[in-house]
């Protein structure tokens, strides 16, 4: 899951070469995409957004090949091809323009997990989920460092030391816990993680 | 399409150690996420199974449940699934997401998983990676300072197995990674794609690249996720914002469309018995003739929109209906000649009973768009205490009511005010959407300088579609749930239309029958966009004709029309349709904008249960669809469905669930 | 000598700590290090780039401590080092004849003078306890043989013992002494009360326990502490005494007096007492005087 946000027009600026198609990508528009900011980005730059060519799913490759017959002769006529689309999006849309330079119009952010739309929770596949040592809470995306073995000193008021606007995973892990009577269960295995499971996999066939 | 394995089963020793001692075992499994929706296995959920029956494990329940991760779909389903009291353990299979939803909404039960979440990253320093909506090869890690633009858009943290961003390491050997030899070395096909486009220059000369992991803040991130959150949660449970596209319209006046030359009246304009004619071809009729009518209680009679001549009764497609239904056709004489039955009535002098027999007589239907006969729904089975007026106009491109509320006030509050009386109710509640402030505003003034009997309260909703649902509208407004399959009336509410009730006001004031109403007519090479008045029957020829200039620019091949609007209404094949009481626009859209004919495989994304307002799983009407197991789909909740279109809007893959569902209505009929 | 020895050996231990300066010339640090703390303290404490402050390395600096005479306490952190470099470097230490390890989780570097540095956090303070007895026992922490002799270490821990709420704090420090701590040294304590239920509460545990102390500096130092520091509060009575005379603050008495009540009224409750004084390495003797040690 990510959420989307865009980037600075100076470092927009100095990549793109006057002539400018821009593509935007809707089809995360109910989750993710910052349309006012975009607007606000375009005017900036001065570029017309009534111009902006819509598309959705950029990430779908079959949709994006046709698109592309479709907007042809745009595409053909510009220089830089400016993209607001997550990073998926434009990489396939990159991967079937070889020749020209499709500069990235925003930052995406991963905000982990795996939901639909940004849920409370959060899972970072980490290959041997801990929930049931932790009642589950996940230590993994919701500990700040990501401990396995218990909190560090840091948390102040049940908040996390890096920020007040976190609850410290662990305090919440050990007071589940304690209410539902399973201390023991944490103290049953100390727990290293393991990154060859998360980690450098061989690349999944495409 | 990849194929991409999110969970699998924990190692055996694990789980058997996990549930040691444990017996009674019920297993929530999550139907899976991003995979070709093909079949219905689980392969993960059989295979504990097994592992539990090799075990001598007593499992006394399964449950299956779309998108786990859901927390209000899947919420809801936990807790109703029986056996659940009976089980001392629960297994979860699913993501972690999906664990933890489960463990959190049963709080109270010793919950586990038995499954572990995989990575699909490739990569060495960055386990998360993303593949996009639609599952083919590329993926992102969501860094957070998108590094594309200076490697040809090739992502050098997801691609490189260090995820190194200023140029290769030297480990790699006939273009392939140092930790295998499966793996491309990312940093070549770089170099290449930026040879191609004459950047390699460009990027010797970048500044040196740091990754800054400080951004954004958790503080940064957590408000993004809050305002996503909220945008989704706003009002109801689903529904989405489509562009409005309300420009070309919203300040037209409504204006009188060019008196026709013939009008066809079809006999079922409402929601019951279909009309038997009154009159026959060659019989001369007046303006506001009643002309058809049902003997059945549930029904509305139809009344002739000219003063004419009947040219023939005969059958004609029906554009919501879709099949033919008998129509009188009317040659009109352009006298608007009155019939004798049209004389005002002073609705404070007469009985509920009275008002009620009036709106029946002058054929007031719904004119939202269901066509319901008015007088039916004025006199529900049991006593209700609110009135809601609705004036959401939440469809994108219509404007109509909008344009009534605006310009016709005084008639939708008298009509309120009738309604109200029939009903007995005090509480009234007016609900706009934020986008329509000219409304808003002129109903504010309306309410302060003509203060009222009933107690009318304005509610400003935000914007969200389907918000003109009664349904949405009733459960954020007064928090009552209407049950499904149920109608307002069982919660105590009537909701009705701003256009219905300047209708009823001009039934009982002027004696004036359902012969005209207000559409939007706007899209696609419509060169006079615009809020017409048009006579029920009018063909959509004629409209089309006069709103594009000429009939010539429009073909069925290149555009698509709907009646109503682009969101719920009725896409049409012919232009030999009439106007009836329940159309609220003509829009017309270039075929290749909607890009109809692109449909894939459903790959389980979950966006449609998201958007869903009536809380459905909508993906497996296409599984049911594809085998052609109907019936299925009854069990899947089809009838709930509102024809909303939301599913329609989001799916990724293009695939067409409203067509599908409306088949299967029919066919389980 | 490891510090449990000591401990065995004089009933009560008193450590101090220096931290590295940012910068390369450490002699001067050295020097005052002798002066202050040489024959007065039994082990030095090296803090690794503490705060998430990047800064001389802990290992070198416990070398140079232990050239000088000094007993060295080699404080090692996991936020910047993965398993490989973290037992690359106990091993270092062991062929430096560096006895004493103190292991911590360490601060997120969001709080440093790097923000933007990727947190590693490969092991946190318990796996790396037990990394190192993997080591003591002749393999590493992926199970592969050392060679030769393996090591030995005395190994430390910090826990907080004034944290609210208290429980996960113990939790974690039980899972410490399972993974191998053999003694720790606390939070700064300045609530004698609350220490002496802690100590009540480890009772069972049988592992040594070395008080922190922080000598006061200021008012605002004892508020800042309050609000921001973890564990750590600082009851009104001791603020106003040190709002009441400025001057005498200013000098560092009052803090010298504060602490060396403290250390009198808990030393009998634990085993040692750890020092900290965050720059004012010259107060430490007067200190242990007016502590009567
Ligand atoms: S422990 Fe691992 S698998 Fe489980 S929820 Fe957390 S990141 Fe996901
Ligand atoms: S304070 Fe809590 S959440 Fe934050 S890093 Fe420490 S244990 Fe994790
Ligand atoms: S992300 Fe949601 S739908 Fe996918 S496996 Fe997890 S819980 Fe199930
Ligand atoms: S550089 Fe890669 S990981 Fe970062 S945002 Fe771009 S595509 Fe995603
Ligand atoms: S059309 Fe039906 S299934 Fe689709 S979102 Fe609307 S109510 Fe749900
Ligand atoms: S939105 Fe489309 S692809 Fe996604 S689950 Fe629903 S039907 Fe399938």
């Amino acid at each position: 899951m990510f959420i989307l946000e865009t980037k600075p027009k100076e470092e927009l600026e100095k990549l793109l070469k006057p002539g400018v198609c821009v593509i935007k990508c809707i089809g995360c528009r109910e989750i993710s995409l910052p349309e006012e900011k975009i607007e606000e980005l375009l005017k900036n730059l001065e570029l017309d957004a009534k111009d902006v060519l819509a598309v959705d799913y950029l990430c779908n490759a079959d949709f994006t090949k046709s698109r592309l017959l479709k907007y042809k002769s745009e595409i053909d006529k510009c220089n830089s091809i400016l993209v607001f689309s997550c990073g998926v999006g434009l990489q396939v849309l990159a991967g079937m323009l070889e020749e020209k330079s499709a500069v990235q119009g925003l930052n995406t952010i991963y905000i982990s997990g795996r939901g639909l739309a940004p849920s409370d929770y959060d899972c970072d596949q980490c290959g041997e989920c801990l929930l049931n040592l932790t009642g589950g809470i996940c230590p993994v995306t919701q500990c700040s460092k990501g401990l396995l073995n218990g909190p560090c000193g840091g948390a102040k008021n049940g908040k996390c030391e890096i920020s007040k606007d976190l609850d410290c995973a662990w305090e919440k892990i050990y007071k589940k816990l304690e209410a539902s009577g399973r201390l023991d269960s944490y103290f049953r295995k100390m727990k290293v993680r393991d990154y060859s499971k998360a980690l450098a996999k061989p690349k999944q066939p495409v | 399409m990849v194929e991409i394995k999110k969970t699998g089963l924990k190692p055996k020793e694990e789980i058997i150690e996990l549930l040691e001692g444990k017996n009674k075992i019920f297993v929530i499994a999550c139907n899976k996420c991003y995979k070709e929706y093909t079949d219905e296995t689980n392969e993960e959920l059989d295979q504990f199974l097994k592992l539990m029956q090799e075990n001598g494990k007593n499992v006394v329940g399964t449950a299956r449940i779309d998108f786990l991760c859901n927390g209000q779909t899947a919420g809801k389903k936990i807790s109703e699934f029986k056996n659940m009291d009976e089980a001392e353990t629960i297994c979860v299979v699913s993501c972690g997401i999906g664990a933890q939803t489960t463990m959190a909404t049963l709080d109270g039960k010793p919950v586990y998983t038995v499954s572990d979440s995989l990575s699909i990253a490739d990569n060495a320093t960055t386990p998360q990676a993303y593949h996009g909506i639609c599952i083919f090869g590329q993926k992102c890690a969501a860094c957070g300072q998108c590094y594309l633009n200076f490697t040809g858009g090739i992502c050098p943290i997801v691609e490189c197995s260090k995820s190194l961003i200023n140029g290769p390491c030297g480990g790699a050997k006939n273009g392939k990674c140092e930790i295998s030899k499966e793996h491309d070395c990312a940093w070549e096909k770089i170099y290449e794609r930026l040879s191609k486009q004459n950047r390699v220059q460009d990027f010797i000369f970048l500044q040196v690249n740091v990754n800054d992991f400080s951004k954004p803040t958790v503080e940064q991130t957590n408000a993004l996720i809050k305002a996503v959150r909220d945008k989704r949660d706003e009002n109801f449970y689903g529904g989405l914002h489509p562009y409005s596209n309300k420009d070309s319209t919203t300040d037209l006046p409504i204006t009188a469309f060019p008196e026709p030359e013939t009008v066809a009246i079809l006999l079922s304009q409402h929601t019951g018995r279909i009309c038997e004619p009154l009159v026959k071809a060659g019989e001369k009729v007046k303006y506001g003739q009643k002309i058809g009518e049902a003997g059945a209680p549930v029904s509305a009679p139809v009344h002739s929109s000219v003063s004419g001549e009947v040219i023939a009764v005969e059958p004609l497609l029906h554009p919501a209906l879709k099949k033919e239904v008998p129509a009188i056709i009317i040659k009109s004489d352009g006298k608007n000649t009155p019939h004798e039955s049209i004389v005002p009535n002073d609705p404070e002098k007469l009985p509920a009973e009275k008002l009620l027999e009036i709106i029946r007589e002058k054929g007031i239907v719904g004119l939202g768009g269901a066509m319901f006969p008015t007088h039916i729904k004025l006199k529900p089975p049991k006593p209700v205490d609110i009135l809601m007026i609705n004036g959401c106009e939440c469809e994108p491109y219509l404007t109509a009511d909008e344009r009534v509320i605006i310009e016709r006030t005084e008639k939708v509050f008298s009509g309120i005010h009738i309604i109200a009386k029939i009903l007995q109710v005090k509480k009234v509640y007016f609900a706009v959407e934020d986008h329509s402030q000219k409304a808003i505003a002129k109903i504010r003034d309306y309410i302060m300088q003509n203060p009222m009997e009933e107690d009318l309260s304005l509610v400003e909703l935000k914007t969200k579609y389907p918000q003109g649902a009664e349904r949405m509208l009733i459960k954020k407004i007064t928090g009552r749930e209407v049950p499904r399959g149920g109608l307002p009336f069982e919660v105590g509410v009537v909701v009705s239309n701003v256009g219905t009730c300047a209708a009823v006001s001009d039934a009982v004031r002027e004696g004036m029958p359902l012969v005209k109403r207000v559409i939007t007519v706007a899209g696609e090479n419509i060169g006079k966009p615009g809020n017409y008045e048009v006579k029920i029957g009018t063909s959509v020829k004629d409209i089309i004709a006069y709103c594009s200039g000429s009939l010539s620019g429009f073909d069925f091949i290149s555009y698509v029309l709907k009646m109503g609007g682009p969101m719920m209404g009725v896409q049409q094949q012919t232009l030999d349709v009439p106007v009836i009481k329940g159309t609220s626009g003509i829009v017309v859209f270039k075929k290749a904008d909607i890009e109809q004919d692109i449909a894939r495989q459903c790959i389980q994304c979950g966006r449609c249960v998201d958007v869903c307002p009536m809380e459905l799983s909508p993906l497996h009407f296409i599984f049911c669809a594809k085998q052609e197991k109907w019936e299925n789909t009854a069990a899947y909740n089809v009838k709930d469905c509102i024809e909303c279109g939301c599913c329609d809007y989001i799916c990724p893959s293009k695939l067409p669930i409203v067509e599908i569902v409306k088949k299967a209505k029919q066919k389980i009929k | 000598m490891k510090l449990t020895e000591l401990i065995k050996k004089k009933n009560f231990v008193v450590t101090s700590e220096i931290g590295p300066p940012k910068g390369w010339q450490v002699e001067h640090h050295l020097d005052e290090a002798k002066k202050y703390f040489a024959g007065i303290v039994d082990a030095v404490n090296v803090t690794d780039n503490q705060s998430s402050v990047m800064r001389f390395g802990s290992l070198a600096t416990c070398h140079m401590l232990k050239d000088r005479g000094m007993e060295p306490v080699f404080q090692v952190t996991c936020r910047d080092r993965n398993r490989l470099a973290l037992q690359s470097d106990i091993l270092s230490a062991a062929g430096l004849g560096i006895e004493n390890l103190l292991l911590l989780t360490g601060d997120h570097p969001k709080l440093g003078d790097h923000p933007g540095s990727k947190p590693v956090f490969d092991l946190d303070s318990v796996s790396l306890t037990h990394a190192v007895r993997q080591m003591e026992s002749g393999v590493d922490l992926a199970g592969n043989k050392l060679d030769g002799d393996p090591p030995k270490f005395c190994k430390g821990a910090v826990v907080s013992p004034c944290a609210e709420p208290l429980e996960p704090q113990l939790m974690k420090m039980e899972k410490k002494i399972n993974a191998g701590t053999e003694f720790f040294q606390t939070q700064a304590v300045y609530e004698p009360e609350k220490f002496a239920r802690f100590m009540e509460k480890i009772k069972g545990w049988n592992v040594p326990v070395l008080v922190g102390i922080v000598i006061l500096k200021s008012v605002g130092m004892a508020k800042f502490m309050n609000e921001n520091v973890a564990g750590v509060f600082v009851p009104d009575p001791l603020i106003e005494e040190l709002r009441k005379d400025k001057e005498k603050t200013k000098s560092g008495q009052t803090g010298v007096e504060i602490a060396a009540r403290l250390i009198k009224e808990m030393k009998s409750m634990c085993q040692g007492v750890h020092i900290m004084p965050l720059g004012w390495d010259q107060h430490v003797p007067a200190i242990l005087d007016a502590a009567g040690l």
